[in-house]
């Protein structure tokens, strides 16, 4: 092999061999966070994603520790970020589901749960 | 937590390769003419009027395969996208929602319209304005499907890098593997004819191709390496993923090709000497033209791979 293309594809491998990048459209964090306890029920819950989403295909449902919905249904999607608000729904545990399409038409969906209260 | 739509999709994966494989060669029909046939054509105006039908035919029997996989493909993704059965998915209003609120509608749209002008243009292509737009269109209706993947949703900086190399390899493997049918039509040409400007013609294609292949090769592994940076992410996810697996196995079969690729241009090319007659030269018309017919055969492989790695998680989602 000529030695410029050794040049160029050593830092090349190197940098795929140590390189980091985030994944597509799974949950990087959410606010409250994931398995925290608060004191009080927030107004919302949001999920940052690794990837940008689809509004059309993106959907969050949160229950309460009676497994009623305590969201008021209105996901709001902005980029790789999705939010949606909560009515009153007491302390307790609280299940967040979600469901999201990236960009790249991938599925994927997961659920994880925070604590309101002591 | 379970990754919906994880499996293979066989009908999504069949679908994509032949529409991936049809829109290269496609648009490298449009870069051949362009970049070899025209210049060659140029001193050898015997062979124009075959060599231009033959790259027009190529080109709308590839737009036209397509168009049609393109349309089942925006069916099939409506169906994935809303996890709704297929006969909902077509009477309710999912259709709509996907061509209208999502990116890779609106992709399917901006495609659509390309492909529309792309064959306006091959219907006049007797005018050299129409060639140019020919080859604009083209260009754009293959590296719009980079917006349709996953570099289209890589959030910040590292989505517009990774767009830019998704785009540039689509562009380099349509050069090199759609290029590769008209070229093998050329060379049958010039074996059928049998002349003096046939055999210039040629050679000159040859070459020209041969060092497009290089500047396509050199395109390919650097895109290619920054896609993989982007969606493998280390070497241990390269070998212990199905995605990474699935990519070095594209990589022996693109290795393979770029073998094919060396014999034609060390061995086989400076044979193709100016006697039109001559036995050698002949031998040599011959081996070219089966070497590129096999190399056409592994590029349809890997644009099956490219067919399956389109939807799998990739690599780096799984570490």
């Amino acid at each position: 092999m000529h030695r410029p293309a050794i040049v160029v594809i050593i830092p090349l491998l190197l940098l795929l061999v140590t390189g980091e990048a985030s994944a597509h459209a799974f949950l990087d964090r959410a606010e409250p966070r994931v398995g925290n306890t608060v004191a009080t029920a927030p107004r919302e819950v949001t999920l940052w994603f690794t990837q940008k989403l689809e509004p059309a295909f993106s959907r969050v449902t949160i229950t309460n520790s009676a497994g009623q919905r305590v969201d008021t249904g209105n996901t709001r999607v902005s980029g790789n970020q999705m939010s949606v608000s909560l009515r009153s729904g007491g302390a307790g545990m609280y299940r967040v589901n979600w469901r999201v399409l990236s960009v790249d038409t991938h599925t994927t969906d997961g659920s994880f749960t925070f604590r309101v209260g002591q | 937590m379970d990754w919906l739509g994880a499996a293979i999709d066989g009908p999504l994966v069949v679908i994509r390769a032949i529409h991936f494989a049809a829109t290269a060669v496609t648009v490298g029909a449009m870069i051949f003419r362009a970049v070899v046939a025209e210049p060659a054509l140029r001193s050898t105006p015997v062979a124009i009027a075959v060599v231009r039908s033959q790259i027009r035919l190529i080109a709308s029997i590839g737009l036209a395969i397509a168009a049609a996989t393109g349309l089942v493909w925006f069916q099939l993704q409506a169906v994935s996208m809303s996890g709704l059965p297929i006969g909902e998915t077509m009477t309710s209003d999912v259709l709509s929602t996907v061509l209208n609120e999502t990116q890779f509608g609106l992709m399917s749209k901006v495609r659509f319209a390309l492909a529309v002008i792309l064959a306006a243009c091959l219907v006049y292509d007797r005018f050299a304005q129409a060639r140019w737009l020919a080859l604009g269109s083209a260009l754009g209706f293959l590296a719009a499907i980079a917006w349709t993947g996953h570099a289209g949703s890589t959030p910040g900086e590292m989505g517009d890098l990774h767009l830019a190399a998704d785009a540039l390899h689509l562009i380099a493997a349509a050069t090199w593997m759609g290029g590769l049918v008209p070229l093998a039509l050329l060379l049958a040409a010039g074996r059928r004819n049998k002349g003096l400007a046939w055999a210039s013609l040629a050679r000159r294609a040859v070459q020209s191709f041969s060092t497009l292949g290089i500047v396509s090769v050199g395109t390919l592994l650097a895109t290619g390496i920054v896609n993989a940076w982007i969606l493998v992410g280390s070497i241990h996810a390269l070998i212990v993923t199905g995605y990474g697996q699935l990519l070095m196995l594209k990589l022996v079969v693109f290795a393979i090709m770029l073998v094919f690729a060396a014999i034609n241009r060390i061995w086989l090319t400076p044979r193709l000497g100016f006697s039109p007659e001559n036995e050698p030269q002949l031998e040599a018309l011959r081996q070219l033209t089966r070497n590129s017919i096999i190399e056409i055969a592994l590029g349809l492989t890997i644009f099956a791979i490219v067919g399956v790695l389109g939807t799998l998680h990739p690599a780096i989602h799984l570490m």
